[in-house]
């Protein structure tokens, strides 16, 4: 597969999403506001005991950067559905671009975007006084913690879109990605949740992944955090990439 | 044949419609469900927090699960009007001898009468999950009136504007309308408990009383103090936002 | 084709548009138009897309205000008494506005309950509706499932469900195959005969004007420009034309001799037209005068004036979807 291939196909998938608004918009505006919203009401749950932050800002950065990457990247996999629905796909197909490279340059786009959206969302929370402690290095690290989980959700709604070739079964993936997000570890710390929803999200690999994140940017950048986040979400990203290239070679033996 | 009558059959329009598209009526129930069964796992520990007036955060969060549950089902009425102005099929609507009132007023009784579902249905599953309503029928009936309150402001939020923009983009518009207006009131978390501008704007919030006169029931006995300010505010929306709808009638016939 | 002339009714009624304008922005869609159409007639509202045509019906029932002027529909002021207006009309828009969602039997049901109809007639009335225009047994299916005769059949049924005097048809069997295109036609010529009813029609077909409409008017940029009975129209027109089919080296020959028997007419690249002044009795003629200069014509054709060459003569066009026009059902 060309290296050529890639860059103009995810060039293309790029300037797509950032040519629909709706597709961008919200996944940039929804985990601010949410980030607003949640330091205005629970602010004061720092001074429960056992809160691992001193300010609810500082553990609301990765939740908002996980969350906007989530939003964001499934725009990818709708995208593709609706090349499959306009016969693009098609013609990509027939072009002599190898085919796993379709998939591989979504994912690429959809890497850079998740890359983008974490810079930009921890520029506008630092200006709005959190900070990162683990400085440089973790910043470095969340970003390519963003574009693996990019190309992890991105994976799954391409899967998607070459398994059923409909955007609106891709859009209605989307609240299962936010469920998943709201029964981890993303918005409330585990150490003051009980019971059986503590069990639910102790199992759920999005709060470790989170939760090495967030010691990141709340305790500051020690190897094995960082090891462990780009663990996770590398795991992830490569099952979703094997799901997605499979998805593509049945689709590909049905056609 | 009366207004009335043009209205209640429109109404019967709109609640036949609500059974023959499941997928509008599915996510509308399951997201509050949702909504109750996650927010009062994972911030159960806020009720810890001084000021937080109830044990269990099933019993602050269940009462905004229903008020917004209805609120999305009033807002239902606007997409499906969306849809009709889309079609033609409200031209038709506007061709008959009938008052331009009544073909706002039947949408908006549809919400009211489809509002019950996701009420009944998220109110079950609450109790289910053990929200206690302490101030037994009268608490209940409190919360019933704010959420079908709610549900004819969101109905007239979403017909107007729908009338206005006449295509798909009121969707979003109507949807972040009704999302905001509830979570910057005391949707998660009493006032007491809030910090900095949340609290100013959730205080001046009408949504904030709205909240208290359907919550009351489950905190403690229901009393007039709690009631009357969500009456008032349920009474203004309920103005202002009908007079918007309404206005949006003459917008469209431009 | 015989055209009945409607038998006036009682409830039959009349159409008058005086200097009627509507401006959208800087657009001018209806630009002054004048219009009378007498009780109990069949009127054809003929011009090609865009010409202002559905601006102009959505004018007359209601639904849109104009910008300037005046109409009364059965005497009733369209602005000021739109309420009466409403009550006395039936109309069938564009794209036969349904719910797709909803059966033909809700929809009348729903109809008639919007027209005022008793409760106790509801039924009844719609019943009879659904058997005369051949939807009894599709009735209580999803009109989403119907075909697009189907839905205009029933679009049809819903418009007529308050016995309305004036009924206003906006392009009935646009995108309609022949068959489903001719059972309409016949439908309306029977509404009409049986009940008076004026009908007020637009269409982008020559031959539904001609087939149907007692008199017609071409619009053409919002303008009225032409206005008559069809055949009054044609005979405007004049002459017939005639078609020759040349070789190719002999094209300025045969021209020079086409000259004297008639103004030249538009025709394809292979070929010559012109108005024959002396009609067809010319013919012998022209073909005597070909051959003394030597021209075998590959073939020759003379046609009578259609309405098409009205449009032409009016604006120096064909009307669009005039040649893929699907109506014409093969003999």
């Amino acid at each position: 597969m060309s290296a050529g291939g890639v860059v103009s196909l995810s060039r293309r998938s790029i300037s797509n999403t950032l040519r629909q608004p709706q597709m961008w918009v919200p996944s940039m505006a929804f985990p601010l506001i949410f980030t607003a919203l949640n330091t205005g009401a629970m602010g004061r749950a720092t001074r429960l005991p056992g809160f691992p932050a001193e300010s609810f800002l500082d553990f609301a950065v990765a939740t908002a950067v996980v969350q906007g990457v989530l939003f964001g990247a499934t725009a990818g996999g709708s995208d593709m559905a609706v090349d499959i629905q306009d016969g693009f796909f098609d013609r990509l197909v027939s072009s002599p671009v190898s085919r796993p490279t379709i998939v591989l340059a979504r994912l690429a786009g959809a890497a850079v975007l998740g890359a983008v959206q974490s810079l930009v969302f921890m520029a506008i929370l630092t200006a709005f006084g959190a900070q990162v402690r683990g400085g440089a290095p973790a910043v470095l690290t969340i970003v390519a913690v963003a574009m693996l989980l990019a190309m992890a959700i991105g994976g799954l709604s391409v899967a998607i879109a070459l398994k059923t070739g409909s955007s609106e079964v891709v859009q209605a993936a989307f609240p299962v990605f936010f469920i998943s997000l709201f029964t981890s570890s993303a918005f409330f710390p585990r150490e003051l949740m009980s019971g059986w929803f503590k069990t639910v999200a102790s199992v759920n690999p999005l709060s470790f992944m989170i939760e090495s994140v967030r010691a990141l940017i709340i305790g500051g950048f020690h190897v094995g955090d960082a090891m462990r986040a780009l663990a996770i979400v590398a795991a992830l990203a490569g099952v979703s990439l094997l799901l997605s290239l499979r998805a593509l070679r049945s689709r590909l033996a049905a056609g | 044949m009366n207004s009335l009558g043009i209205a209640l059959s429109l109404a019967g329009r709109n609640l036949l419609l609500m059974r023959r598209i499941p997928s509008v009526v599915v996510p509308s129930l399951v997201f509050p469900i949702f909504v109750v069964i996650a927010f009062s796992g994972a911030y159960s520990a806020l009720t810890r927090l001084p000021g937080f007036p109830v044990d269990k955060m099933i019993d602050w969060i269940l009462p905004m699960a229903v008020v917004q549950s209805s609120a999305f089902g009033g807002v239902n009425v606007g997409l499906s009007l969306v849809r009709d102005l889309q079609g033609g099929f409200f031209d038709r609507l506007l061709l008959a001898p009938v008052s331009r009132a009544s073909l706002v007023a039947g949408p908006i009784l549809g919400a009211v009468v489809r509002a019950f579902v996701p009420l009944a249905v998220v109110l079950a599953t609450g109790l289910a999950a053990g929200a206690r309503p302490r101030g037994g029928p009268a608490g209940l009936l409190m919360l019933l009136v704010a959420a079908e309150g709610v549900a004819v402001i969101a109905a007239g939020w979403g017909v107007g504007l729908a009338l206005r923009l006449r295509d798909q983009r009121a969707a979003p518009l109507m949807q972040v309308g009704i999302f905001l207006t509830v979570f910057l009131s005391t949707a998660q978390v009493p006032l007491a408990v809030m910090s900095g501008w949340l609290r100013t704007v959730a205080t001046l919030n009408p949504m904030t009383s709205i909240l208290a006169l359907g919550r009351q029931g489950f905190i403690g006995p229901v009393s007039w103090a709690q009631t009357w300010p969500g009456l008032v505010a349920l009474a203004g929306g309920i103005a202002v936002l009908g007079t918007f709808a309404v206005r949006g009638l003459a917008v469209a016939e431009q | 084709m015989s055209k009945p002339a409607g038998a006036a009714s009682p409830r039959a009624a009349n159409v008058e548009v005086r200097g009627l304008v509507r401006r959208f922005g800087s657009i001018t869609a209806v630009d002054g138009v004048d219009l009378d159409v007498a009780e109990g007639e069949v009127f054809g509202f003929l011009g090609p897309n865009g010409a202002g045509k559905s601006t102009m019906v959505r004018m007359l029932v209601t639904l849109l205000r104009p910008s300037a002027g005046a109409a009364r529909v059965a005497g009733y002021d369209v602005v000021k008494e739109a309420a009466k207006v409403r009550r006395v009309i039936g109309v069938a828009l564009q794209d036969a506005a349904l719910d797709p969602l909803m059966t033909g039997r809700e929809l009348l049901r729903l109809q008639a309950t919007l027209h005022g109809i008793p409760r106790g007639h509801v039924e009844a009335r719609g019943g009879e509706l659904l058997e005369r225009v051949g939807l009894t047994a599709a009735a209580d299916r999803r009109v989403g499932t119907y075909s697009g005769g189907m839905r205009r059949r029933l679009d049809l049924a819903m418009a007529l469900i308050h016995e309305p005097a004036v009924l206003f048809l906006d392009e009935p069997t646009t995108g309609l195959d022949p068959m489903s295109r001719i059972s309409l036609w016949e439908e309306v010529r029977r509404l009409n005969i049986d009940h008076g009813t004026t009908v007020f029609l637009t269409t982008q077909y020559l031959e539904e004007a001609d087939e149907l409409a007692q008199r017609v008017a071409i619009i053409d940029r919002g303008r009225i420009v032409r206005e008559g009975p069809p055949a009054e129209l044609k005979a405007q027109v004049g002459e017939p034309t005639l078609q020759v089919v040349v070789p190719e080296g002999d094209l300025e020959r045969a021209a020079e001799v086409l000259r004297h028997f008639g103004e030249p007419a538009p025709a394809r690249p292979d070929s010559l037209a012109v108005h024959l002044a002396g009609g067809a009795a010319g013919l012998a003629a022209v073909v005597r005068a070909l051959d003394e200069r030597g021209v075998q014509p590959v073939s020759m054709e003379l046609t009578a004036p259609s309405l098409d060459d009205v449009f032409v003569e009016a604006t120096g066009r064909r009307l669009e979807g005039a040649q893929a026009d699907p109506a014409v059902p093969a003999p």
